[in-house]
C-alpha cells in the first residue's frame, strides 16, 4: 500500500523586489494513512508554505505531491475539486480564518453545500452532527465567530475541515493562540477525531512540547529545508543535528530544579532570499567550519528512520 | 511576615473595572501582594485574568474612560503611587518604574529612528544635550546586543527579537528600580526568547533590578522567577515561592495548568485539560470564580467570599477545599 501523502522534491519559490525567496527547497517525505507528521521550525523557515503548497493552496515551484499514489501536482478543474475533498486544513488564526458575517452553523455548512453531495434536510443534520462530533454547544450554533472565544472559534475551524471526510488535514498552528487549559482541549480532541476517523495529520507548529505530544513522525525545518526527520521520541532522546540540538535546549523548562542551559545562537534567522548554496545555518553553526558554507548539504539515513543534513553529523556526535 | 523595612513594593486591595456600555468588566478583584527589593515576581495566568490590567494600574496608564481604579494602594518604596500627582507620576515612569511592553511590533514608533526613539526617553529624565543623548543611547543598544552602527534604523528594518531588545533598551534607558515586564517574549522564537531571557537575567543581576514578570508560559518562570502568584478572574488563587507552585501546588486551578502541559518526559495518550473555559468576566460566578470548572467543586465553593490562606510559610492559597497530593 502507498503511503497516503508522499511528496519528492518539493520547493516553492516567490518573487520578491529583492530577488528569489526561496521558501521551502528540494523537501521529500511520506506521510502513512492514519499517522500525524510533526513539522517544527521558527517563523519563517517555511512551514506554513509547505503546508500550504501541500494542499495545493499555492503552486508548487518544483517538485510532486502524491495523494494516495496518484500525482496532483498539477491537477486542475473537476479533478482538483475531487482532491479538495481530500485534503483539508485548519488555520492558526480562530479568529481572522471564519468569516464574521456568517452564524456557526452556516460556516460548518458550506463547505457541504459546495460539495454537492447533500441535500438540504441533509445539511443541516450533517452540520449538527459534526458540532456534536468537535463540542459546539447547540446554544452556539446560531451565534457568529466574535461572540465565540478562540477555543470554541477553533472548533468550528475543525469542524469545518472535518465536513467533507477529508483523509488528510494540514493544522497550521492549530492551538499556538489558545491559553493553555484550552489548548489541551483541543489537541485531545484532534487525537480522538484521529482515532475514530482514521484521519492522516500533518501538524505545523512552532512548539516542541506539542509536537513530541501529537507526533509519530517530527520533521525539523530551517530556512526552507528540512534538516532533521526522524520518529518523535527519537528525535527527542537522540538529536543529531546542531539546529535541532539548539532548538531543543532552547525551550525552558518547568523543572524548577533544572536551570535552562540553551546553546547559544549567533544571530538570527539569515535571509532566505538568493540564498548560498551551502548548510543554511552555517552562519549561526555553533560546529561551522568552512567546509560546510560551500557544499549543498544531503539528508542522510544515519540510523533507520533518522535523517540528518549535516556533513559534520558523524564527527559531532561521536 | 517579613520586616516592613524590607518592602519595596507593595500592592494591596487592587480593583480595577472597565465599563463597556451597561456592562461591567471585572478585571482586577482585590489583589494584594509585595515585593522585595532585588526580586522577581511571576504573575501567571490565562488570557483576560486581568494580569496585564494590575501591572497597568501600578504605572497608572490605564485609559479612562473604560478602565477605573477602584480602590486600592500602591506603595513604592513607602509612597503611595494612586496619590501622587500626575506631574510627579511622569518623573517615575521610566525613572523608578518602566514597563517592557509584549508586543514589539507596535511597541515602537515606525516612523523615528530607534536611536530617536531611546533618545526621547533620556532626554526627557535626564539633562543631557545631543551628543550626551546619542552616546548613552549607542551604550544601551550594544548593551542588549546590537551594534551601534544601526542607531539610525527604522523598526521596519529589525527582526522581531532585535525590536524586542530595542524595547528592553528604552525601558533601561533611565535605570529603573522596578521593571514590569508584560510578556516579554511571548511574541519571540524560542533560540530568541532563550537569549532575551538570558538578557533580561544578566541586566537584573547587574543593575539589582526587580521585576514583575508577567507570562502565560510556565517554563519561563520557572527559568526566572523567585515568587509566583496565579491569578483567575481578577484574583491571586495561589501565591508562594517557586517551588510552592511548581512542586507543592495546591490550588485545583494551578493543578489543572500543569496537567494540560504537554511533557517531555512522560508518554501520555491523553492530557487532562480543564474542562469549560474562563468565566465572562462581567458575571464573575458568585464564591470561587473557578468553581464552574473545579472537579472538587463544594457546597461553600458557590457563594461567599473565600479568603486567600495561608497553607503554609509564605505559601497562600484562596480554596475551600484543597485536596491532598498525589
Amino acid at each position: 500500500m502507498p503511503p497516503l501523502i508522499e511528496i519528492k522534491n518539493l520547493s516553492k519559490y516567490f518573487q520578491v523586489p529583492a530577488g528569489m525567496l526561496h521558501a521551502v527547497e528540494n523537501v521529500s517525505f511520506t506521510i502513512e494513512k492514519g499517522k500525524t507528521l510533526g513539522v517544527v521550525g521558527e517563523s519563517g523557515c517555511g512551514k506554513s508554505t509547505l503546508g500550504r503548497t501541500m494542499i495545493r493552496l499555492q503552486e508548487a515551484t518544483a517538485g510532486h505531491i502524491l495523494l494516495d499514489g496518484e500525482d496532483i501536482t498539477h491537477v486542475s478543474g473537476k479533478k482538483l475539486k475531487e482532491v479538495r475533498k481530500k485534503v483539508q486544513i485548519v488555520f492558526q488564526d480562530p479568529y481572522s480564518s471564519l468569516n464574521p458575517r456568517l452564524r456557526i452553523d452556516d460556516t460548518i455548512q458550506e463547505p457541504l453545500k459546495n460539495s454537492g453531495d447533500y441535500s438540504r434536510s441533509q445539511l443541516k443534520e450533517k452540520a449538527s452532527s459534526l458540532m456534536d462530533l468537535v463540542g459546539i454547544d447547540t446554544r452556539l450554533r446560531q451565534s457568529y465567530p466574535h461572540e465565540l472565544d478562540g477555543g470554541r472559534r477553533q472548533r468550528v475551524g475543525i469542524a469545518r475541515a472535518l465536513a467533507v471526510n477529508p483523509e488528510f488535514i494540514v493544522c497550521d498552528e492549530p492551538v499556538s493562540s489558545l491559553d493553555v487549559s484550552i489548548q489541551a482541549q483541543v489537541l485531545n480532541l484532534l487525537m480522538d477525531l484521529q482515532d475514530q476517523m482514521g484521519v492522516t495529520y500533518m501538524f505545523v507548529t512552532h512548539d516542541l512540547s506539542v509536537v513530541r505530544h501529537i507526533s509519530n513522525n517530527i520533521c525539523v525545518m530551517y530556512l526552507g529545508e528540512v534538516v532533521e526527520m526522524s520518529p518523535s521520541k527519537e528525535l527527542f532522546s537522540n538529536s543529531l543535528h546542531p539546529y535541532t540540538k539548539a532548538l531543543l535546549s532552547a525551550i525552558p523548562s518547568i523543572d524548577i530544579d533544572q536551570p535552562m542551559q540553551p546553546v547559544q545562537l549567533k544571530g538570527e534567522l539569515t535571509s532566505p532570499i538568493n540564498p548560498k548554496p551551502g548548510c543554511r545555518f552555517f552562519p549561526r553553526c555553533p560546529y561551522a567550519r568552512g567546509g560546510c558554507s560551500e557544499q549543498p548539504q544531503q539528508l542522510e539515513e544515519v540510523s533507520p528512520q533518522h535523517y540528518v543534513a549535516c556533513c559534520r553529523v558523524h564527527e559531532i556526535n561521536s | 511576615m517579613s520586616n516592613e523595612n524590607d518592602i519595596f513594593l507593595s500592592v494591596r486591595g487592587l480593583s480595577v473595572v472597565y465599563t463597556s456600555g451597561k456592562k461591567i468588566v471585572h478585571a482586577v478583584n482585590g489583589v494584594s501582594f509585595e515585593m522585595k527589593k532585588g526580586e522577581t515576581l511571576g504573575l501567571v495566568g490565562e488570557t483576560g485574568a486581568g494580569k496585564t490590567t494590575i501591572a497597568k494600574a501600578i504605572l497608572r496608564i490605564l485609559p479612562h474612560p473604560p478602565a477605573k481604579v477602584l480602590g486600592g494602594e500602591v506603595m513604592l518604596e513607602g509612597k503611595d503611587l494612586m496619590g501622587v500627582p500626575e506631574k510627579e507620576m511622569l518623573k517615575i515612569r521610566g525613572e523608578k518604574v518602566a514597563m517592557i511592553f509584549q508586543d514589539p511590533m507596535t511597541a515602537l514608533n515606525p516612523l523615528m529612528t530607534i536611536g530617536d526613539q531611546i533618545i526621547e526617553g533620556l532626554k526627557l529624565h535626564n539633562d543631557y544635550g545631543e551628543v550626551e543623548a546619542a552616546q548613552k543611547a549607542k551604550e544601551l543598544l550594544e548593551m542588549v546586543g546590537i551594534h551601534a552602527d544601526r542607531f539610525k534604523e527604522y523598526p521596519f528594518e529589525f527582526s522581531g527579537g532585535m525590536k524586542q531588545r530595542v524595547v528592553i533598551a528604552m525601558a533601561l534607558a533611565c535605570e529603573p528600580e522596578l521593571l514590569l515586564a508584560d510578556e516579554p517574549t511571548t511574541a519571540l522564537d524560542v533560540t530568541i526568547q532563550a537569549q532575551v531571557l538570558d538578557l533580561i537575567n544578566k541586566l537584573k543581576e547587574k543593575y539589582g533590578i526587580s521585576m514583575i514578570l508577567i507570562t502565560h508560559n510556565l517554563g519561563v518562570v520557572a527559568q526566572t522567577c523567585d515568587y509566583v502568584a496565579v491569578i483567575y478572574a481578577g484574583k491571586i488563587i495561589e501565591y508562594g515561592s517557586k517551588r510552592d507552585i511548581f512542586i507543592n501546588y495546591a490550588h485545583p486551578y494551578t493543578h489543572g495548568l500543569f496537567a494540560s502541559l504537554p511533557s517531555f518526559s512522560i508518554d501520555a495518550l491523553r492530557l487532562k485539560p480543564i474542562t469549560g473555559s474562563m468565566p465572562d468576566p462581567t458575571q464573575l460566578p458568585p464564591g470561587c470564580a473557578f468553581h464552574p470548572r473545579c472537579p472538587f467543586v463544594i457546597e461553600e465553593c458557590r457563594n461567599g467570599e473565600i479568603s486567600l490562606m495561608e497553607i503554609s510559610q509564605g505559601h497562600f492559597c484562596r480554596c475551600c477545599n484543597i485536596q491532598p497530593k498525589g
